[in-house]
C-alpha cells in the first residue's frame, strides 16, 4: 500500500558512489573497530605528536578503538592490492564528543584513494572538481586551500562557493611518503592522492536540515520525507 | 589563536583591508575563523544636508544627513558641523566598542544615529569635533573601506605550524604573501656592571630534555600594574592583565611565540638552577594552587626544591608577588615530546605547553629573553645584571635538498629555479646551491614534499592546472552493492530505513536482556549512553517504534554493523508494528527470498511478548522482529550484475523541518477512479500547503457501491505550524482547499 523510504544518508552516499564508480573507483569497506596502527600510526599520526589530539577517540577496553575516519582503510586496502589503486570507502566513523546540533558521536564519511605512477596534484584537482560539478552543477565554483592532514603532503581543504560564501566540503592531499612506505609501496616509484568527505554535513546542506541529530532520530515524520 | 592587526604592524606595514588580509591568510593555509573589525560596517559615509537649532538645547543642533538611501535626523553636539560636509555616521545598530547605537530621544528630539568624532571610532584621541571626511569618499560606503582601524583575527593554527602561534609568525606569513619582509628591531640593553656569574648559574642534567636554558636577573624592580597600551593588547587577546612582570612574559609569548617564566629571585635557594627529570612521586604545587604528584616531567629546581614544571607551569613557591624586587627571567627550549607527555599526564595544557609541544623558534630563545628584560626594565625599573646564565646545546639547522624537478612535476607548475628560490627565501629559508637551510622556527619541514607545499601555497593553488584521469576500468561489485540491493528490496515493500546509534547504555542492556560479557565496552565515553557497542540491531529498532506513536503502521529496517567481543559484521533487522504487522513482515521476507533465491529458513520471525513491549515502552499491541547476519546472507544471494546497479531516488523532495508544536489531525476520504494512484493524490495534498506536515494513507478499497471502477481512498492529514500552535480556523481553510484541489485534479468526490 505505501512505499518505503531509504535514509537520506544512504541516498546521498549512493549518489557519490555512483559518480566515483563512473571514474573507475572500486568500493571497499573497512572495519569500524580497528587498532591504533591503521587508524593513526600508519597514517603518520604518532601518539607523541599534537596532530593526534585533533580527533577525540573512543578507546575500547580491549585496547582497540572506533575508527575516527575512513582513512583507516587506506593501508589495509593497500596491503591486499597492488597499485594502481583506485578505491573509495563509504562508512561510519566515530568521535568521542558531546553532541549538539552540529556535532555527533557517529557520522558517515567517504574516503578516496588513488595511487599510481606519476599521480600529480592536478589529478586530484580534476577528480574533485569533476565530482563537485556532477553533484552541484557545472557552474559551481571550487577552490583548493592548503591545510594540514598528517597523512598527506601537500594537504588541502576544498571549498565550494555556496550562497555567496566559501564552504569547506572536503579534505584532501597527496599521500605522504611515510604512508606509502607503510603500504609497502615505494614513494620513489609511485605517488597518489587521498580525499575524504563528510556525508552528514552535505545531506544537511542539501535539504536545509538544521540539527544533525535528526538524522539518527528514527523519527518517521522526518524519514518519510525522503 | 587571536591576532591583533595593530600588533602585526610592529613587524610589517600592512596595506591590506581586513577582508583582503583574511582572504590572503585563508588561501595560503592559515584558516581565519572570524574577523572582528573595530570599525563596524554600519559606520557609513553620510552627507550633511541641513542644520537646524535644537528647540530645547542651546549646545545641540539637529542635522539632516543623507546616508545614500534616505535622509535621517541626527542630534549633534559638535561645534564644527556644516552643510555639505561628508561625515562618519554610526547608523542604528552600529557597535562602537561595547555601545550599540539605538534610536534615542535627546531633549525631546529623536535621533536616528550618531555623527562621530575620532575617539568614538577608536581612530585617535580627538574629541574636539566630528571628523570631516575628504570629498572623494562615496556616500553610503562603510568608512572601514577608507580608513585604517584595528581588528582581531581568530585563526585556526594546525598542529604542524607552531611558528604561527605568535604575532611575528603571522607577520612572516603576510610578508611572504605580499612580497615584503618583516623588520625585527635589534635589542640593546642598559646593563649594570655586576655580572650574573657571581649570582646565578644553570645546570642541565640531560640536554636531550632541554637543549637550551637561559636566564637573566633584574634587581630593584617595582611590581605594579602595566601601562594601558599593554593591558589593552592582552585584553584584546582574551587575557587578564596581572602585573608588569607577568604581563611582559605573556606579551613576549604572544609576540614571539617563546613562552617565558619569571621567578622571584629571592625565593630561589642557592645560586644554581638545575634542570632535571623528576624523582619518583615528587610533589610540586603549581601557580594555580594545585599540589601535583609528578610521574614524568622535566623540573626546574634549586638547591632544595622544585620551582616549576618545565614548559607547563611555574611553582607557587617562587611566584612573583607585590613584594618582589629581584626577578629571574627564564627563556628555554624543552623537548617537545616530553612536554606533551607531561601536560597530558597532568591534564594541564597551558599556553606554554601548547607552544613547546608544537616547537618554538629555537633560534630566538635569547632574543625573547632580551626583549622581556628590556620591557621589564622600562615598565618596572631596576637594573639588569650583565650577562646571561645559560647552558645550551642547540641543534643545528636542518638542511634539505631542493628537488626542483620533483617539485615542478608534483605540482604541475613550471617554475624556474630562481622563482622557487625566491619563494623559499621569502619564507625565511636560506638557499645555497641546491640546498636550503630550514629556518629554526619551521619544525614541520622534513622532506622535499614539504617544500613543494610551501612553494605551491605561496605561488597559489589556483595556478595549478587540473589533469584528467586516464582509462576508466569497470569497478568490481563489492559487498556494498549487495547491501544496497537488499535495502531497495525492503524500501520497495514500504519499509523505512533507520540508521540508529550503534551504542547501548546500561539501561538499554537491561531492557534488551543482554549480557555485558558479550559486548565490546568503550573505555572513555564522555556520555553514558555510549558505554557499549550493540551486538544486535533490534533494541535500536524497538526504540524507533516507541518513538513514533502517532503512526498506525510502523515498518522499519536497518542495515549496520554489530559487534561481538571478537568480531564485527553487517546485520539486517526488520521490525513491524501495528495493524497488519504480521502480514507486512511475512510478505517482505517472502519477496526477498524469491527475488534473491534464498531459502526462507534463514529468516526467523518472532512476535514480541507483552513484557518485552512494556520494557521498550511500546504502545502498539503487535510487534514482529527478524534479524540475521547480512554478510552470510549476501554470500548466498544469486543475482546478475545488472541487479547490482545503484538506484537513485527520482522523487522530488521538499524537506520540511519537523515542528515541535502540536499537530491538528483531519481525516479525508475520496471516491476516485480505480486507476488513480493513491501516492499521486498523497503527493498533491502534501504540496497544497507548507503547513501540511504529513499525509498518511490509511484505507484503500474498491466497492460497487461507489460506482463502476471506483475506489475509496482515505488519508490522515497532519497540519502543523513550524513556529507556533496551529489554530482550528487555519486548519479548516487548508482542508477546504485540499478538497477543492483533489476534486478538481482527480475528478474525485469527497466521501461524507
Amino acid at each position: 500500500m505505501q512505499k518505503g523510504n531509504l535514509h537520506p544518508i544512504t541516498q546521498y552516499t549512493r549518489e557519490v558512489v555512483k559518480i566515483f564508480e563512473s571514474l573507475g573507483f572500486d568500493v571497499f569497506e573497512g572495519p569500524e573497530v580497528d587498532n591504533e596502527w591503521y587508524n593513526f600510526d600508519a597514517l603518520n599520526v604518532p601518539s607523541d605528536h599534537p596532530s593526534r589530539d585533533v580527533q577525540d577517540t573512543f578507546w575500547l577496553k580491549n585496547g582497540r578503538l572506533l575508527r575516527t575516519h575512513t582513512s583507516n582503510s587506506q593501508v589495509r586496502y593497500a596491503e591486499k592490492n597492488k597499485p594502481p589503486i583506485k578505491m573509495i570507502v563509504p562508512g561510519r566513523c566515530y568521535r568521542n564528543e558531546a553532541t549538539d546540533s552540529r556535532h555527533e558521536t557517529t557520522f558517515m564519511q567517504l574516503e578516496g584513494l588513488y595511487i599510481d605512477k606519476n599521480v600529480k596534484i592536478g589529478h586530484l584537482f580534476w577528480t574533485l572538481e569533476t565530482f563537485l560539478k556532477k553533484i552541484y552543477g557545472d557552474a559551481i565554483e571550487v577552490r583548493f586551500r592548503p591545510h594540514h592532514y598528517p597523512f598527506v603532503e601537500p594537504g588541502m581543504d576544498v571549498d565550494i562557493k555556496y550562497q555567496g560564501k566559501w564552504l569547506e566540503v572536503l579534505g584532501s592531499g597527496m599521500v605522504h611518503p611515510k604512508v606509502l612506505r607503510n603500504m609497502k609501496i615505494d614513494p620513489n616509484k609511485y605517488s597518489g592522492y587521498a580525499f575524504g568527505l563528510g556525508i552528514d554535513r552535505l545531506v544537511m546542506l542539501k535539504y536545509g536540515i538544521e540539527d544533525i541529530r535528526q538524522l539518527y532520530s528514527s523519527d518517521l515524520r522526518f524519514l518519510k520525507q525522503f | 589563536m587571536k591576532i591583533l592587526k595593530s600588533w602585526l604592524k610592529d613587524y610589517i606595514d600592512i596595506k591590506l583591508t581586513d577582508s583582503e588580509m583574511a582572504e590572503k591568510l585563508n588561501i595560503s593555509g592559515t584558516e581565519v575563523e572570524s574577523v572582528t573589525s573595530f570599525l563596524d560596517s554600519n559606520v557609513v559615509i553620510a552627507e550633511i544636508k541641513d542644520i537646524k537649532k535644537h528647540p530645547n538645547a542651546d549646545r545641540l543642533r539637529i542635522a539632516t544627513v543623507f546616508d545614500g538611501k534616505s535622509d535621517l535626523t541626527v542630534v549633534c553636539g559638535a561645534p564644527n558641523i556644516e552643510v555639505g560636509q561628508k561625515v562618519p555616521l554610526a547608523k542604528l545598530g552600529a557597535k562602537l566598542g561595547d555601545i550599540e547605537i539605538k534610536k534615542t530621544e535627546i531633549r525631546g528630539v529623536e535621533s536616528e544615529g550618531m555623527i562621530c568624532a575620532e575617539d568614538e571610532l577608536g581612530l585617535g584621541n580627538d574629541h574636539a569635533g566630528i571628523i570631516v571626511l575628504p570629498n572623494e569618499y562615496k556616500i553610503g560606503k562603510p568608512l572601514s573601506e577608507y580608513v585604517e582601524s584595528d581588528a582581531v583575527f581568530e585563526l585556526e593554527i594546525t598542529p604542524n605550524r607552531g611558528d604561527c602561534l605568535s604575532h611575528i609568525g603571522i607577520a612572516r606569513e603576510i610578508a611572504a604573501l605580499t612580497g615584503r619582509s618583516i623588520s625585527k628591531t635589534p635589542i640593546s640593553l642598559d646593563m649594570n656592571s655586576a655580572n650574573i656569574k657571581d649570582r646565578l648559574s644553570i645546570k642541565i642534567t640531560d640536554k636531550k630534555l632541554c637543549p637550551q636554558y637561559m636566564a637573566r636577573l633584574i634587581e630593584g624592580i617595582k611590581v605594579g600594574p602595566s601601562p594601558d597600551w599593554l593591558k589593552k593588547r592582552l585584553e584584546l587577546l582574551g587575557l587578564k592583565p596581572i602585573n608588569n612582570i607577568v604581563d611582559v612574559t605573556n606579551f613576549v609569548m604572544y609576540d614571539l611565540g617563546q613562552p617565558l617564566h619569571a621567578f622571584d629571585a629571592d625565593k630561589i635557594d642557592g645560586k644554581e638552577i638545575i634542570v632535571r627529570k623528576n624523582k619518583p612521586n615528587e610533589k610540586v604545587k603549581t601557580l594555580d594552587g594545585v599540589e601535583r604528584i609528578i610521574k614524568d616531567a622535566i623540573l626546574i629546581t634549586d638547591k632544595n626544591k622544585a620551582i616549576a614544571i618545565a614548559g607547563v607551569m611555574g611553582g607557587n613557591n617562587s611566584e612573583i608577588s607585590e613584594e618582589t624586587t629581584r626577578v629571574v627571567i627564564e627563556s628555554a627550549e624543552f623537548n617537545r615530546k616530553n612536554i606533551r607527555k607531561t601536560a597530558k599526564e597532568l591534564g594541564l595544557v597551558t599556553e606554554a605547553s601548547y607552544r613547546f609541544e608544537r616547537g618554538i623558534n629555537s633560534g630566538s630563545v635569547e632574543y625573547a629573553l632580551n626583549k622581556a628584560a628590556k620591557m621589564m626594565q622600562e615598565l618596572a625599573g631596576g637594573r639588569i645584571i650583565s650577562g646571561i646564565a645559560k647552558e645550551e646545546e642547540k641543534a643545528p639547522n636542518k638542511t634539505l635538498e631542493i628537488e626542483y624537478e620533483k617539485i615542478n612535476n608534483l605540482t604541475g607548475l613550471d617554475l624556474s629555479v630562481s622563482e622557487i628560490n625566491r619563494i623559499l627565501n621569502s619564507l625565511g629559508f636560506e638557499v645555497k646551491n641546491d640546498l636550503c637551510i630550514v629556518p629554526f622556527w619551521r619544525h614541520d619541514i622534513e622532506i622535499w614534499q614539504d617544500l613543494a607545499e610551501e612553494v605551491a601555497r605561496i605561488y597559489g593553488y589556483n595556478k595549478i592546472t587540473p589533469l584528467a584521469l586516464q582509462e576508466v576500468k569497470a569497478p568490481k561489485k563489492s559487498t556494498y552493492y549487495y547491501k544496497e540491493m537488499v535495502k531497495d528490496a525492503l524500501a520497495e515493500e514500504g519499509f523505512v530505513e533507520a540508521i540508529n546509534y550503534p551504542y547501548l547504555s546500561e539501561d538499554g542492556i537491561k531492557a534488551a536482556n543482554l549480557k555485558t560479557k558479550d559486548l565490546l565496552e568503550i573505555a572513555n565515553p564522555i556520555q553514558p549512553e555510549n558505554k557499549y557497542l550493540r551486538n544486535s540491531l533490534v533494541p535500536g529498532l524497538l526504540k524507533s517504534i516507541a518513538k513514533n506513536p502517532s503512526f498506525d503502521l510502523i515498518l522499519f529496517f536497518e542495515v549496520g554493523k554489530v559487534f561481538s567481543r571478537k568480531n564485527e559484521n553487517n546485520n539486517l533487522a526488520i521490525v513491524s508494528a501495528g495493524k497488519n504487522a504480521k502480514n507486512e513482515i511475512e510478505k517482505v521476507i517472502e519477496n526477498i527470498c524469491v527475488r534473491f533465491k534464498i531459502d526462507k529458513k534463514y529468516f526467523n520471525i518472532k512476535e514480541l511478548t507483552t513484557n518485552e513491549l512494556q520494557k521498550f515502552k511500546i504502545k502498539k499491541p503487535v510487534v514482529y522482529k527478524s534479524e540475521l547476519n547480512l554478510d552470510n546472507l549476501i554470500s548466498l544471494i544469486k543475482v546478475s550484475g545488472e541487479d547490482l546497479e545503484l538506484k537513485l531516488n527520482q522523487k522530488r523532495i521538499n524537506y520540511r523541518p519537523v515542528s515541535k508544536f502540536p499537530a491538528i489531525t483531519r481525516d479525508l476520504a475520496f471516491i476516485v477512479d480505480k486507476k488513480i494512484e493513491s501516492s499521486a493524490v498523497e503527493e498533491t495534498i502534501t504540496e497544497i500547503s507548507e503547513l501540511i506536515a504529513r499525509v498518511e494513507l490509511f484505507d484503500e478499497f474498491t466497492s460497487d457501491k461507489f460506482g463502476v471502477n471506483k475506489k475509496n481512498i482515505a488519508f490522515h492529514i497532519y497540519l502543523q505550524h513550524p513556529e507556533r500552535t496551529m489554530i482550528d480556523k487555519e486548519a479548516d481553510d487548508i482542508i477546504k482547499s485540499v478538497i477543492k484541489n483533489i476534486e478538481g485534479k482527480f475528478k474525485a468526490s469527497l466521501r461524507k
